[in-house]
């Protein structure tokens, strides 16, 4: 289905006189509520407990796009990292769609990330050796497909980005903007439900930040992909439909963005 | 595919590191795969030695001493019906060179009588053993000498000892030896040099460097060695007999314990090889954190990194090791070096099989190198990694 969508937005996208759907809000098609429960997680350094998170509870109802704000240290990547199950919480419960990642062994919680989440990074990550096209294409190795399908799906995620002019070049032969571009392809290309993307435009100069951050508008409103975006920046806050601001491990403060229609 | 792209692309990424690290697994495959040959080789030679039941006498003192002829007759005396002891023979050492030309030769004057009874494993022929009972100057030629020397049947050679009389002697080829469990070694007759001795002034003819005794049974060469041993106990030329095999390990040993040494440094080159590609896969990984945890982030399992690790490793070791068997077997197939004659060991040969087993020890120095890079890379922290790195 993911595919099918894809490929009749990117032929809507070759029309000029089609922009105007970029705005289109559409009815969410993701299925991941992501429900975070009286969430504790502490660090140790050199045997001294760090408090991260006290007891957080959060819900964000699929297909939405939250954001989440604060300041450095205050917990934001780290609850991040525990709704994406690259870590775990020192006690309560994180729900994202049907699984409960703190019943998932290890094992478990890696296949489960292959399928359902795609992460953004501030740095992009990318394979230095690897082309933008074979960026894509890697999280596709976990899932059993024909290579033809593999290169069908990343040619349409760089389509999405707008990218496939770029296809065969390596992240050192493309911009910033671009690079993420293609970690953002790279991202959707399992057609994840939920989008984690710590601090995207972190590293991007105003302009292309507003069109990465448009790009995750579309993948929201578009496919109905649920997003939490990490961010230190109002002006990239302003995209979500929900801004959350976490200070101290707590959750002060909530408020409604106003939705661009 | 894609899998196997990164993988030889990540060989690729620093390209300088990647040859250093196949040069530091290369280099000591080459000495293993020489090493590992010269023991092949000595094992084989003394391995036929041990099935042949021939004993060796020598001086007690060393075998640089000589013994008085005589000797051979209170010998065979010990058995005169020959029933254990079949032949005795006594041998010279003369080396010898060739008129300008710097490579020294292996040439031994012999008994022309019990010859062939000594050395039945090297199946002469009549007609050989014709020849070299009715020529004086009769020579056997050892086959890798023959063919260095570019030596064949019927040749008229001519040989300047290295002892005395030290002058220029012609011999004939009656044979090139061709089953000949020592190819380099070449048999001249005992009589024909003791005239040359005479000829030239020198009384030698009482003195014999070694004597070779073949003996019919295991118990009969365990019994012979004893007893010659006990009978020139009180002479004033005391003997010291062995088996060829013990014989031939001595004198290996006498030259710095060869064998155990090569081992020996067979070993540790490997070892230098396990340390250098650790390094090697140690910094790459380190290098590679990012991308590491990267990959697991995106659902690549602690096992895969593990297994792609080690695949990267055995990758660089096994071009390494590629390299390292393949010159010495190139250089010792396909160039002149493979006529080259190294003491004792005559002519060196690079079995495809010690080349084959030296790949296999470099895809375990890429597996042994890997594990500690491939379990960190396993065990690797993707919140730390990803925080550490941004």
């Amino acid at each position: 289905m993911f595919i099918g969508e894809l490929q009749r937005y990117v032929t809507r996208l070759q029309n000029p006189n089609n922009v105007s759907f970029l705005i289109q809000k559409v009815c969410p098609m993701s299925l991941a509520n992501i429900s975070v429960h009286q969430v504790v997680k502490n660090y140790h350094k050199d045997r001294i407990e760090i408090p991260v998170l006290n007891g957080l509870d959060l819900t964000i109802p699929a297909g939405q796009f939250s954001v989440l704000m604060g300041p450095s240290g205050s917990g934001k990547s780290t609850l991040l990292h525990l709704i994406g199950g690259l870590d775990r919480p020192t006690s309560g419960t994180i729900q994202v769609g049907d699984f409960n990642l703190d019943r998932m062994s290890d094992s478990e919680l890696t296949r489960w990330r292959s399928r359902h989440v795609g992460f953004i990074f501030q740095m992009y990550h990318l394979i230095p050796v690897l082309t933008a096209a074979e960026n894509v294409e890697l999280p596709l190795l976990l899932f059993s497909m024909s290579s033809h399908e593999r290169k069908q799906r990343v040619a349409t995620a760089l389509q999405v980005v707008g990218l496939t002019d770029r296809m065969d070049h390596r992240p050192n032969q493309l911009s910033g903007g671009q690079e993420q571009r293609v970690a953002i392809a790279r991202a959707i290309v399992t057609d994840p439900d939920v989008i984690l993307a710590d601090e995207p435009t972190g590293d991007l100069d105003a302009k292309t930040s507003e069109e990465i951050l448009n790009l995750l508008n579309i993948l929201n409103k578009e496919f109905g992909k649920t997003i939490l975006l990490v961010t230190h920046d109002p002006r990239a806050a302003a995209h979500g439909q929900r801004i959350l601001h976490l200070d101290k491990g707590i959750l002060s403060q909530e408020k409604e963005a106003v939705c661009v229609t | 595919m894609l899998y196997w792209i990164y993988l030889i692309r990540n060989l690729t990424r620093n390209i300088r590191r990647t040859l250093l690290t196949s040069a530091a697994v290369a280099l000591p495959i080459v000495i293993f795969v020489l090493s590992t040959s010269v023991i092949s080789a000595l094992n084989s030679y003394l391995d036929n030695a041990a099935k042949q039941m021939r004993l060796i006498v020598t001086h007690k003192t060393s075998f640089i001493n000589p013994l008085p002829s005589g000797y051979r007759y209170k010998i065979e005396a010990l058995d005169p019906e020959r029933k254990e002891l079949t032949a005795v023979c006594g041998m010279h050492w003369l080396g010898g060179k060739v008129e300008n030309d710097p490579r020294l030769l292996s040439t031994l004057a012999v008994d022309k009588d019990n010859l062939e009874a000594c050395y039945p494993d090297y199946h002469f022929t009549q007609e050989e053993m014709d020849a070299w009972h009715r020529d004086r100057q009769a020579a056997i030629l050892g086959p890798e000498t023959a063919k260095q020397f570019g030596w064949k049947l019927g040749d008229r050679i001519t040989i300047t000892p290295s002892l005395p009389p030290y002058t220029p002697m012609e011999f004939h080829v009656i044979s090139t030896a061709e089953h000949a469990s020592d190819p380099v070694t070449s048999w001249i007759r005992l009589d024909y040099y003791f005239d040359a001795l005479k000829e030239h002034g020198f009384h030698g003819d009482e003195w014999i460097g070694f004597f070779v005794i073949k003996c019919n049974s295991i118990a009969g060469l365990d019994h012979y060695r004893r007893a010659i041993d006990e009978l020139f106990a009180n002479y004033p030329d005391p003997t010291k007999t062995r088996d060829e095999k013990s014989f031939v390990n001595e004198f290996i040993a006498q030259q710095f314990n060869l064998p155990r040494n090569l081992a020996i440094l067979a070993s540790l080159t490997v070892f230098v090889a396990i340390m250098a590609a650790m390094n090697t896969m140690s910094m790459n990984i380190r290098d590679r954190i990012n991308e590491v945890a990267t990959m697991k982030s995106l659902g690549f399992s602690s096992r895969s990194v593990f297994v792609q690790i080690l695949i990267e490793s055995m990758m660089l070791c096994v071009s390494g090791g590629f390299v390292g068997a393949l010159i010495p077997y190139g250089l010792f197939h396909w160039t002149p070096l493979g006529s080259m004659t190294i003491p004792v060991i005559q002519a060196l040969d690079i079995p495809l099989l010690v080349c084959m087993k030296a790949v296999l020890i470099a895809v375990g120095i890429g597996i042994l190198s890997a594990l500690w890079p491939a379990w960190l890379g396993a065990k690797l922290n993707v919140v730390t990694a990803l925080r550490y790195l941004e």
